[in-house]
This record gives C-alpha cells, structure tokens and sequence, in this order.
C-alpha cells in the first residue's frame, strides 16, 4: 500500500500514498479543509458534512476525510457553493440544539462556534429546535451538557478505540439522538468508565468539561489524545 | 474478566435461555440483532429489560453502549412492557390527509391514554393493565388503503372510526369472557 499517485488540491500538484484520504492528504500539505467530527488518530465517519470537497468529475460532493485519493484526482476546497453547503451544515447544528456561547465553558475554544465565525455566520436561517435536554453532572470530575452536543462521536470513538473502554455510543436515531454512557446509566454511576477523560479532550464544544471552570475557561488537549494513535503506531 | 454486572441479574431460567441464544449466534457477524429479536420474541411482555441488555453485553463482549445503541436505534426493539394487543396506526403523509391523527386521538381517549409531553415522533403507550399498546408508524407502504391501522399484526385499510373503535371494545372484552 505504498504506491505513490500524484492528486491535484486547488491546482497544486501533491505527492500522497494510495490509501490515505483526500483530508488526510491536505492536512499534511497545509491546505485547509474545515473538518468537525473528523480527529486525526479515530477512524473516520463523515457526519458532520463540513469537509465536503469537489471531485472533478463527480457531479456530487464528497466527503474529503472518507475519500481515498487516486491517481490524477482533481480536487476544490473552497467555492461558493461549498461554502453555501457547510454554513448550511454549521446553522442546522446550531438550530438542533441550545448552544448558548456566552454562558458556554468553551467559548473561545470551541471548534464549532470557530467554524461558525471562519464561515462568516451571524444568524441563523433555521428555527432552533430548543429541545429539552438534561446535564449530567454524575461524574466527580466531567460534566456532559446534551445541549452542547453536536452528536459527532468523537467522544464515542477516542474511548471505544483509543481507550477501548467504550463508554459511550450514539442511542436513538434521528433528532431524537442523544450520546449514552452505558445502558443511558448516568456517567458518574458507568462501571466501565475509567475517568481517563479523553473524551473531555476529544470533545469540540463545551459539551464535555471538566468541573471547576467557568465562561471561556476550559481549553481542550485534543492533540495529545490524536499523539496516542500515532505514539502506538511507531511502537 | 468481571462481568461488570452491577444491578440484578436476571432469573436463572432466563439467563439460561440468554446462553443458549447467544450461542446459537455465536461468531456471526451482526450476531447482535439476531440475539435481541429472539429474546424480545420469547419475553412474555415482548420488550428487553435493562438486566437482559446488561447480560447479554456481558456475555458477548459488546459493550453495553452499543448494546443500547443498537436496541434503541431499531424501532423493532421495545425497551418497556409491551401491551396483549398492538395498535399501530400509520402517521405517514398519506394516511395524515386521510385523518389517521383523529383514529390516534380516538383510541388514545378510548383506551385513557395520555401522550408524553416530549412530543416524540414515535410514540408507544401503553395501558397500565398491560392490556393494550398503540404505536405510530412512519409508513407501512400500504398508502394505497390509507388510512392504515394494524391490530395484532393484521393490516386493515381505509379504517374508520367507528369501526376502529368497534374493533378494539371486541377485544377488551375478549379476555373478560
């Protein structure tokens, strides 16, 4: 599986290994494609919908962090209607659930209200959901507020396959998913839990934090969980 | 390896039929579904109790959250006490413009049932007689005879209320006979 192809990133010629991902590609070449649910060192699923690319010859978009590059691929990472696209993706975001910044732990550091200003967005188009969530205040260091959650899995997939504890998982389907400890045990009371806290870490919002911080206190070491994977791997 | 079984066990009858059932799965990819529907099939009350999700995560090595992800991302998959008799009544678009909201208001007031105030699309209730359990459905791909109501497994189409109403008294007083 190292087979050298050329592929084309906003008209730049790039060298890569057949095998990785067109973001994977970008990434290493500095060139920016917004990214979400995706974190380098977890499998890849493509739900956030934000690294949508163009494919010269391919009518519709694709996800740039599931898709394997291939020799002589053509690919854009900004245009108008991609940018359409991902603040579409961003509001819904926004609408599905009660994402207040000003009272939120992680303003300032949050990937999703970041995004939201690099894409210019101001208002948003859609009616808020306002669904009623609960906050689980269980565990004696994490606090997990549903409405901050955005339902990316990062959570789900550093603990299944970083920590392999697996704590977490996605219930329920559609807009009546909710992220679970467990059987929906409280996290405090998860016999599986081992308070590692790398899903706080791995967590783009303010959805997980650790107790004891206030409004636009709490930075996230998500590189040090992405460092495990690759640590591992040179092992 | 703890079993990581915190809370109740289920009884040892149960816990039998548990093994054997995973066992007949054993080694299949996807073995999980396969061993929730048998179980849910044999329950008396056709649902999964929490003590049986937390056995069979403990014996097949699934962790639990997937357990319940899968259980609850199925609408198969009944996590409380299932009536004797199922009402499903289809809310898809077709049977909406033929009123099947009036044939779930009907029976719900019929039966004293009372919705959730969460306003979930799905939504099963149940009598607390353990009797009677109504249930939306999105679409049976039945639009054609819409309204569709199913009871006990059997489709009926263009329900009216009267005769909906006529069905469910029939068997409510099926059992006091």
């Amino acid at each position: 599986m190292t087979e050298k192809v050329k592929i084309r990133i906003d008209g730049e010629v790039i060298a890569a290994t057949a095998g990785q991902t067109i973001l994977e590609v970008a990434r290493t070449n500095s060139k920016y494609i917004p990214a979400l649910c995706y974190m380098e060192g977890l499998s890849a699923v493509g739900s956030c919908r934000l690294c949508m690319v163009e494919v010269s010859g391919v009518a519709r978009l694709l996800p740039a962090c599931t898709t394997p590059v291939q020799e002589g691929l053509a690919v854009t990472t900004s245009s108008e209607q991609l940018s359409n696209y991902r603040k579409m993706a961003l509001e819904l975001m926004f609408a599905e659930r009660n994402h207040t910044c000003a009272v939120c732990v992680s303003s300032g550091h949050c990937e999703l209200q970041s995004l939201a200003q690099d894409h210019g967005i101001t208002h948003i188009r859609y009616p808020y959901n306002f669904p009623k969530l609960t906050v689980d205040t269980t565990h004696p260091r994490y606090v997990l507020d549903h409405n901050r959650c955005i339902l990316c899995s990062r959570c789900v997939r550093t603990c299944a396959e970083i920590e392999g504890a697996h704590v977490w998982d996605i219930a329920g389907r559609g807009i009546g998913s909710r992220l679970v400890s467990e059987l929906q045990r409280p996290w405090g009371e998860a016999t599986t839990c081992t308070s590692c806290g790398k899903c706080v870490q791995a967590c783009p919002t303010g959805a997980m934090a650790e107790k004891g911080w206030g409004v636009e206190e709490m930075t996230k070491k998500k590189a040090a969980v992405s460092r495990l994977t690759s640590m591992r791997e040179g092992q | 390896m703890t079993t990581g079984l915190g809370t109740a066990l289920p009884h040892l009858q149960d816990q039998d039929l548990i093994d054997r059932i995973i066992g007949d799965q054993a080694g299949r990819p996807g073995a999980l579904l396969g061993i929730l529907e048998k179980l849910q099939d044999r329950n008396p009350h056709k649902y999964l109790p929490m003590d049986t999700l937390e056995y069979v995560a403990a014996r097949t090595g699934v962790p639990q959250s997937q357990v319940y992800a899968v259980a609850t991302f199925y609408a198969l998959f009944n996590l409380d006490p299932q009536g004797t008799h199922t009402v499903a009544i289809c809310r898809g678009t077709a049977c909406h413009t033929r009123g099947s909201r009036a044939l779930l208001e009907r029976v719900k007031l019929q039966l004293g049932l009372q919705e959730a105030a969460d306003g979930a699309d799905k939504l099963t209730l149940t009598t607390p007689d353990r009797r009677f359990t109504i249930r939306t459905v999105a679409c049976f791909g039945q639009c054609a005879l819409a309204p569709v109501v199913e009871v006990d497994h059997a489709i009926r189409g263009h329900v009216k209320e009267q005769a909906l109403i006529r069905e469910v008294e029939a068997l409510r007083k099926e059992r006091a006979r």
